[in-house]
């Protein structure tokens, strides 16, 4: 995305996700638990944005709330310039899970033509579409097969290519490869760039893994637990393609050192203990 | 061909474990049937009685020194049993020679007989064989006039030995197949000769021999007595004297009965020294009360009778009178010792204390069974030295009818607690194909009825336990309203239910006998609530990501329910499912047997249970259990077609994800 990075002005890319101080807390027995506190935060249009940060920091609600699955309790969300829920209606986003959440009782090709059953897409169309997608993430051998018969990376692919079923411009990764062996995720990553290159998606990357979040983002949100936060946006300014060398290169080292002490609260750029300020994801 | 190997291979655990359980079922038969069988050998009241009688001289024109006794196995054998030295010949009631010992079968006497052995009376008369017995032509005969029946026959001088078994099977009018112990033991090859209903039969003519086996032309009458001659003769009719002879008797030989002649009896072992007055009959254990027991002194009968005393025992009374005046006098078995317990005046005995109220009391004039078990009979008086105590006749137990070993009394028992699965195997074609198919009491026809009705009540347990799941599921107060109705109508014992749906559908003109409807409506009442549930329970075990997901999907509750929910909730249905079968198979036993419906296996069962051959009982559990298994295994076969992406029937149980 060489060209993108050369071609980008900020002001020529429309946003599509705008979270603007947003706080969830969620009733846990008599008490409350604080899951996201003051959240603000951009995504423009062909941005590939990983949050990334400890468990309980608030970065699957985050997810959850721009996908209205669940609702903030302060704060605003804008979604391709709608709300989230009319933005989920409208079928804006598509959303992939930890887990493939595949229908066990469906095929791999049924898995990826059911969003578009919903959608009341007609038969011949949703399967040549399905069928297509199958081909983009590899899989177009195994249409007939049932989800236990692929392995799991094979069966996160299908996940994602249902995501990507609708031909949303927003695509929500909520940690899809965390359940994957590192060869196997290091593959998908490689993949998944490639679809991202393919496709000129917005993705949305939950990770906890630093290497990953580097190697696949535009932007990394970094955040911190108890309460969630998001404490710093960096940058990532590794050029595309980027091939499994792009691991190697000393620049890679620095982002993810620098990840790493963010993780660690060692601030960059803004002072040690600025209120969080308004973080703009962009150029 | 892979497949079926790979079948094959699957269900080798399933054959092992059932072979391993029917190997099993030997032990258990053993173990619960042996006590019974020796239980059964123990009771000599079940034993096989025999009878001691006097033993004519084998041949007579033997005289001198030496008398022949023996000829026949049985007869060596008990002659070789007798104790030395306690043979004694008796001719006409009175004692020729006591203390006599025998050898070779031969009673060898101190000083040569007085006159001939055996004094011959007249000749039989033979009589006309009966028209289509050829055969019996010289073999019927009847006794002269005069003579009794029971007087030796003697064929040219040789004793002829007289002899018959009974058959094992009861006449019914229709069996021609009759048991008889030891018919197949043979001597010669003389044919065999049956009497049947008070006539003869010879072998050829009317009956065939196989093994202990007799077939019949004809089946005899119901109860008409049937059995094999065994010995040289048998009376067909001991009152006019009628008997038939295996061997048929040449024109000019001489078939003779006797009339004076010396016979062997059995002496009774103890001293005889005048003090002693306790004697031992040889064949053991004797019968208690035995009216065939008589027992001589010298040449004087003695009676074994028990008197009773003409008074009653009330416990107060201490006199009482009896018939005769001597005799043992025993209170409840006990024997009362004169001069100690009670003083005798002629036939008045009195007791120092009263006997105890309702005692028994006898009085035995000549001599008691003292101990069944051992022979032991005491006297009243002890015999003087040089008389001698003699057994003309008596019964005793000779060994238990059911075989030698209890293991034989066990296989030869009438119902076994639980049979060798060889039994059941040798039952199963029989019990299968007693009845023709077209006949309701046919099991296989039973079978599928039974599956017939099951399989209904399933059908309608499963549309309402599948309906009242989605209702519950869908409208919550539905749930909360039925739901205790539902538990409820599962606490409720089919059984007291059964009657009750009987009479209603009797009054509402449904013939129950002959109806499917109480079973179906018995199972599907049983059937439906594991379906509800597991229905529920499925549609409830959704994936919380995957409903997730439809949500993002913007999907309506409709498609949520009918793209996500019910397909989920399949293999709970499937599991649900079987549990139903099976239940609902019980559910339409019970409704037939409730019914008093004959056309189903639920009557069979029953039927069998009071009235059957064990081994059918367990041929009936046999086809139960395979029938409910083939019912869980048909709602499998359903599972695979309608749910294919199910890995094993394991994995049905794992629902969800």
């Amino acid at each position: 995305m060489a060209d993108r990075v050369a071609e980008g002005g900020r002001e020529e890319r429309p946003t599509v996700i705008s979270v603007r101080g947003v706080s969830k807390v969620f009733t846990v027995g008599k008490g409350e638990a604080v899951a996201l506190q003051d959240a603000d935060l951009e995504v423009k249009q062909g941005d590939f944005v990983s949050l990334i940060g400890p468990s309980g920091c608030g970065k699957t609600t985050l997810m959850r709330l721009v996908a209205d699955l669940t609702e903030p309790t302060t704060g605003e969300i804008d979604v391709a310039g709608k709300t989230p829920r009319q933005a989920r209606e409208d079928r804006e986003y598509g959303y992939v899970f930890q887990a493939p959440v595949l229908y066990e009782w469906r095929s791999v090709l049924a898995n990826v033509t059911l969003p578009l059953e919903i959608m009341g897409l007609e038969k011949g169309r949703r399967r040549e579409r399905a069928r297509e997608l199958l081909r983009m993430v590899g899989l177009e051998r195994f249409e007939r097969s049932y989800p236990w018969q692929l392995s799991g990376g094979m069966q996160q692919r299908v996940s994602i290519a249902r995501a990507l079923a609708f031909d949303p411009k927003l695509l929500l990764m909520d940690e899809p490869f965390g359940a994957l062996d590192e060869i196997t995720r290091e593959a998908m990553n490689l993949e998944l760039l490639r679809l991202w290159q393919e496709t000129r998606k917005t993705v949305v990357f939950v990770t906890h893994s630093i290497a990953e979040a580097v190697f696949l983002s535009t932007h990394i949100v970094v955040m911190t637990a108890r309460p969630g936060r998001i404490r710093e946006v960096i940058e990532v300014d590794l050029p595309y393609p980027r091939t499994s060398e792009t691991r190697e290169t000393p620049r890679f080292f620095e982002l993810t050192t620098q990840v790493r002490e963010a993780l660690r609260g060692v601030e960059h750029g803004a002072a040690p203990q600025a209120p969080p300020a308004q973080k703009t994801v962009g150029y | 061909m892979r497949a079926v190997v790979s079948w094959l291979r699957g269900s080798l655990p399933v054959v092992v474990v059932v072979a391993v359980l029917l190997a099993l079922m030997y032990p258990l038969a053993l173990l619960l049937g042996m006590p019974l069988a020796r239980e059964r050998m123990g009771n000599v009241s079940n034993w096989v009685r025999g009878t001691v009688e006097a033993l004519p001289v084998a041949d007579a024109t033997a005289g001198g020194e030496r008398l022949p006794f023996g000829g026949a196995p049985e007869v060596d054998e008990r002659l070789s049993s007798l104790e030395r030295g306690t043979a004694v010949l008796v001719r006409d009631g009175r004692v020729v020679a006591a203390g006599v010992d025998l050898e070779d079968g031969a009673a060898v006497l101190s000083a040569p007989l007085e006159g001939p052995a055996v004094t011959l009376g007249a000749r039989l008369e033979p009589l006309a064989a009966p028209a289509g017995s050829p055969g019996l032509a010289g073999r019927l005969h009847a006794l002269p006039a005069g003579a009794t029946a029971g007087a030796p026959l003697y064929l040219d001088g040789a004793l002829l030995r007289r002899g018959s078994v009974a058959a094992v099977e009861r006449a019914d009018g229709v069996r021609r197949e009759f048991t008889v112990p030891g018919a197949g033991r043979r001597d010669g090859d003389l044919p065999a000769v049956a009497l049947v209903a008070g006539e003869a039969v010879l072998e050829g003519e009317g009956f065939e021999l196989d093994g202990d086996t007799l077939l019949l032309d004809a089946p005899p009458a119901f109860n008409a007595p049937v059995s094999l001659v065994t010995g040289d003769y048998e009376y067909l009719d001991p009152a006019a004297g009628t008997l038939v002879v295996r061997a048929a008797v040449p024109a000019g030989a001489e078939l003779r009965v006797a009339g004076s002649h010396v016979a062997l009896v059995e002496g009774l072992v103890g001293p005889v020294d005048g003090e002693n007055r306790t004697f031992r009959l040889q064949s053991t254990p004797v019968l208690e009360t035995d009216p065939a027991r008589v027992v001589y002194l010298g040449d004087r009968p003695l009676s074994g009778a028990a008197e009773r005393p003409q008074e009653r025992v009330d416990g107060a009374r201490a006199t009482f009178t009896f018939p005769s005046d001597r005799g043992i006098v025993t209170v409840d078995g006990r024997e009362a010792v004169a001069g100690v317990d009670y003083e005798r005046d002629g036939a008045a005995v009195t007791f120092r204390t009263p006997p105890p109220r309702n005692a028994a009391l006898r009085q035995h004039p000549d001599y008691r069974v003292s101990d069944p078990a051992t022979g032991t009979v005491t006297l009243a008086e002890a015999p003087r030295p040089g008389e001698a105590l003699w057994a003309a006749s008596y019964t005793f137990y000779a060994h238990p009818a059911c075989g030698e070993t209890a293991f034989e009394c066990f296989l030869g028992m009438p119902q076994h607690p639980v049979p060798f699965p060889n039994w059941i195997a040798e039952r199963l074609v029989p019990f299968l194909t007693a009845y023709p198919l077209s006949d309701p009491r046919n099991v296989v026809r039973a079978t599928l009825y039974t599956a017939a009705g099951t399989l209904v009540s399933l059908a309608v347990g499963t549309v309402i336990g599948v309906l009242l799941a989605v209702a519950f599921v869908r409208v919550k107060p539905f749930e909360q309203a039925l739901l205790p109705w539902v538990i409820a109508s599962q606490t409720i014992p089919v059984i007291a239910l059964v009657p009750v749906l009987v009479a209603v559908l009797g009054n509402l003109g449904v013939t129950v006998q002959t109806s499917l409807v109480p079973a179906a409506i018995v199972g599907a009442y049983i059937a439906f609530f594991p379906i509800t549930v597991g229905t529920v329970t499925g549609l409830r075990s959704v994936d919380p990501l995957a409903l997730d997901l439809m949500k993002a999907y913007a999907a309506t509750p409709l498609q949520s329910f009918v793209k996500l929910r019910f397909p989920a909730a399949v293999p709970h249905l499937f599991t649900s499912l079987k549990l139903g079968a099976a239940a609902a198979l019980v559910g339409a036993l019970v409704a037939e047997v409730e019914s008093n419906n004959r056309l189903g296996l639920g009557y069979a069962i029953i039927g069998q249970v009071q009235a059957g051959d064990v081994a059918d009982v367990w041929i009936l559990l046999g086809i139960s259990a395979l029938l409910g298994i083939s019912l869980v295994a048909l709602v499998g076969l359903l599972q695979r077609l309608l749910a294919p992406w199910q890995r094993t029937g394991l994995a049905a149980d794992q629902g969800g994800r």
